[in-house]
């Protein structure tokens, strides 16, 4: 199964959103890594996958290769999920 | 003033007791008078200069004529005499007022070396009387930053090297200054001090002679790059109906003036970059164009985009024939702004090939990348930022547009790592440490550019406080101030023993310092609400300089850490935060890798890719530069070929030879960029040339096709 890095920032409107898809997933097993933007390891890691806008979504494989990602934008949990299905199948 | 004081007849006559008035000594000064020796003037200079009391002056004073009167000494010059307190000073335990006594200058021998010998400090900088007076002003200048401008802390910091304050020989200006062509558009040439005032010029060829003039007049208000912006749009309206032939020769008096500005400060060229775009930026789009006279022309600058087309293609043009001689301009830099409006405006594919076929040839070209729909602007130290509000009102004025850089502060990174052995926590708290020294460098040098400012027109920075629309022309409320790095690559190897280019998680490595750095300067700048601004600095001399400096205080470690040739004296750190200079990497791949930074880092971000002897094909550079702007996050490229100049036959062969391609003759210059420029290598430092040596120029990358030389990636 793939893992999922969310890149988030504490005043970002839609950060919660996203967060929240994070959570639901992470309760359902999926490998789930926050990172916020105003630490260093999270905006290292950001700068890494060239992450400029927050709230970002990047699916990976297991040897942290891009699969997909929604940078700015929220998706819907299904969306998300669809591609990490994808990934499993 | 240099001061001497003889002493007259037999030494004999000097009594422990004998009075001030009694002494057979004569001072002669070098302005053609002599004065009887009078003990009372170190008693001036004492509380003059000094916050000691009388009875302690006068006590120095007899005890120091009392060492000249015992002495066997023929001649005394006043800096002995000065020392000689000084050392009086220091026997009463009063350091403070020693250091405010303190006589600034150089050593006869030191003079002398200079005057004989070139500097190398800065290949910018030729040798010659002018030159030679540039770098004993600079000596001066540089003693009383470090003595009078900065605290102790940030000075000694400087000396040990954790830390390098640049340009401190011109400590009594800014760094370094965008500027708009719309200002003496508008107003004409009146500059404070001058004995004539230009009104605004009428013909393009004026403008010319007022854009250099004025150029010339704020280099010598800045230390170093002096930008322009969007030249070619600005210089549209005055070039309405000119043919050809006249605009080529209008191009060819812009490249040569700024090229040929050896008669300017020190004989050092101006450090001019031009901005240039193919489209009308989206924020002078609807903007009221001024034309000849400073008057507008009724339209705006969308209805020049032709006349800003073709003189932008003029200048290319006769960067792609180069000089006399055939070689590269050094100056003025050309620095095309590849932004997303570029690739859907007409035309943008034949001027890509044309400045790929420049940038082949001869190496000039800069690619800006400007991505995304937020109007960006370039000011100096390749500082960009994106226009906020207020900016876009100032854009309606582009007179208003005038940005600075007060000072460059850089990092010695490899230092840190020395320092904290291998501790996480010890490497982040002191990289901590040292962003502070450095904001702190920046709010002392602010303290004393702003004690300048306050003399108004009448001080020594008048042309700074000239005031035509409201505001004065330095604004220092938009002034940025930069904290550079050296070695990152090198803090990395020396933290987790492996280089950024070895492993995944060493360039990671390399991004969480960068990162931590980034919301330092960002929290700072919250806190004292300047602009304050990481820059991946140019470090012509200064990666030499930490080098030697780690190579003294923290053998034996840095011995394997050093980059370059030790037994040679050719060491360097890797600038900034690229990758090793020798690593032999797909070039897209040094791209992309070294963009990754570049989002980070808002001042100076660039990435060279260094070609050798080897012609790629326009095409196949045109190629590279959009897969750049498409796939990476890198704010700059410039590709950099090398070329050998005769002295003899005045020819110019590519690649680096040690004879003449032509002639024969061992009487050659190579040529190539040391760092933002280029320039002969013969006036290198001994760390750039080790980089040199270990450049590697993308052998494996460039393959001969049936349409020429092709760099692959």
């Amino acid at each position: 199964m793939g893992l999922i890095k969310i890149f988030t920032k504490a005043k970002c409107p839609k950060c919660p959103a996203v967060k929240e898809i994070g959570t639901e997933l992470k309760k359902e097993g999926v490998p789930v890594f926050n990172y916020d933007l105003d630490t260093i390891d999270g905006l290292a890691e950001a700068s890494f996958y060239s992450v400029l806008s927050t709230p970002s979504i990047i699916i990976e494989d297991e040897e942290e290769r891009e699969l997909i990602s929604w940078r700015g934008v929220v998706p819907t949990l299904q969306e998300v999920k669809q591609y990490l299905f994808r990934d499993i199948s | 003033m240099q001061t001497v004081i003889e002493m007259k007849g037999d030494r004999q006559e000097f009594k422990e007791e004998v009075e001030t008035t009694d002494m057979a000594l004569f001072v002669r000064t070098s302005d053609e008078s002599m004065h009887d020796w009078d003990r009372q003037r170190i008693v001036d200079a004492l509380l003059r200069e000094t916050y000691v009391d009388l009875d302690t002056a006068k006590e120095i004073a007899r005890e120091v004529e009392d060492l000249i009167a015992t002495s066997k000494i023929k001649m005394v010059t006043a800096p002995l005499i000065r020392e000689l307190v000084d050392t009086k000073l220091i026997e009463k335990g009063l350091e403070q007022a020693r250091k405010m006594h303190t006589r600034l200058g150089m050593p006869l021998y030191d003079v002398d070396q200079l005057i004989l010998h070139p500097n190398k400090e800065n290949a910018n900088v030729p040798h010659g009387p002018e030159a030679t007076n540039l770098t004993l002003a600079e000596r001066i200048k540089k003693e009383y930053a470090l003595l009078s401008v900065f605290s102790q802390e940030i000075a000694d910091a400087h000396m040990r090297g954790d830390i390098h304050l640049h340009d401190l020989g011109f400590v009594d200006r800014p760094y370094c200054s965008g500027q708009s062509l719309e200002y003496i558009k508008r107003f004409g040439l009146s500059l404070p001090n001058s004995i004539a005032m230009a009104k605004p010029a009428k013909h393009p060829e004026v403008l010319l002679a007022h854009m250099v003039k004025f150029a010339a007049a704020l280099q010598s208000h800045f230390a170093g790059a002096i930008g322009w912006d969007s030249v070619n749009l600005f210089f549209a309206p005055y070039i309405v109906g000119m043919s050809d032939q006249e605009l080529e020769q209008l191009a060819q008096m812009m490249i040569f003036e700024f090229s040929q500005q050896a008669v300017a400060r020190g004989g050092q060229a101006i450090f001019t970059d031009l901005n240039l775009y193919w489209e009308v930026p989206k924020h002078f789009e609807d903007v009221p164009a001024i034309g000849p006279g400073g008057e507008l022309t009724g339209k705006t600058y969308s209805d020049y985009i032709k006349e800003a087309q073709r003189f932008a293609w003029a200048l290319f043009d006769v960067y792609q024939e180069g000089d006399g001689s055939g070689r590269p301009f050094f100056f003025p830099k050309p620095m095309v702004h590849i932004t997303e409006k570029f690739f859907s405006t007409a035309g943008h594919m034949d001027f890509l090939h044309h400045i790929c076929d420049v940038a082949s040839e001869k190496g000039n070209t800069y690619f800006v990348f400007d991505r995304g729909e937020t109007a960006k602007i370039s000011e100096c130290c390749r500082l960009s930022f994106k226009l906020d509000q207020t900016d876009l009102e100032d854009a309606r004025q582009p007179w208003k547009m005038r940005y600075c850089a007060l000072q460059n502060v850089t990092l010695n990174l490899p230092r840190i790592a020395y320092l904290s052995k291998g501790d996480d926590t010890q490497l982040f708290s002191k990289i901590s440490e040292f962003v502070e020294m450095a904001v702190k460098a920046h709010l002392e040098k602010k303290r004393f550019i702003e004690r300048l400012l306050s003399l108004g027109e009448k001080g020594p920075l008048a042309l700074l406080v000239m005031d035509r629309d409201g505001s004065p022309y330095l604004r220092m409320h938009r002034a940025s101030f930069l904290v550079g790095m050296v070695g990152l690559n090198e803090l990395v190897q020396i933290h987790t023993g492996q280089e950024m280019h070895q492993s995944k998680q060493a360039f990671k490595f390399g991004l969480k310092v960068i990162a931590h750095m980034k919301l330092l300067v960002d929290k700072f700048s919250q806190r004292y609400g300047m602009h304050f601004v990481l820059e991946q600095t140019p470090a012509e001399s200064t990666a030499y300089r930490f080098a030697k400096l780690d190579l003294k205080y923290h053998s034996p470690k840095s011995g394997h850490i050093v980059k370059g040739d030790i037994s040679r004296g050719e060491v360097y750190y890797t600038n900034s935060t690229y990758l090793n200079n020798s690593a032999v990497l797909n070039p897209i791949e040094r791209v992309r890798q070294e963009g990754l930074f570049h989002p980070l880092i808002e001042a100076g971000a660039l990435t060279h890719v260094w070609l050798g002897e080897a012609r790629p094909s326009k095409a196949s550079l045109a190629n590279f530069v959009i897969k750049t702007f498409q796939r990476t996050q890198n704010d700059q490229i410039a590709f950099s070929p090398e070329f050998t100049t005769c002295n003899l036959c005045h020819r110019t062969s590519r690649g680096l030879r040690s004879s003449c391609a032509y002639c024969g003759s061992e009487d050659v210059d190579g040529i190539t960029r040391i760092t933002g420029y280029f320039t002969k290598i013969s006036s290198w430092n001994k760390g750039k040339l080790g980089e040199l040596r270990d450049r590697y120029r993308n052998q494996a990358f460039l393959t001969e096709k049936e349409e020429g030389i092709v760099l692959n990636y």
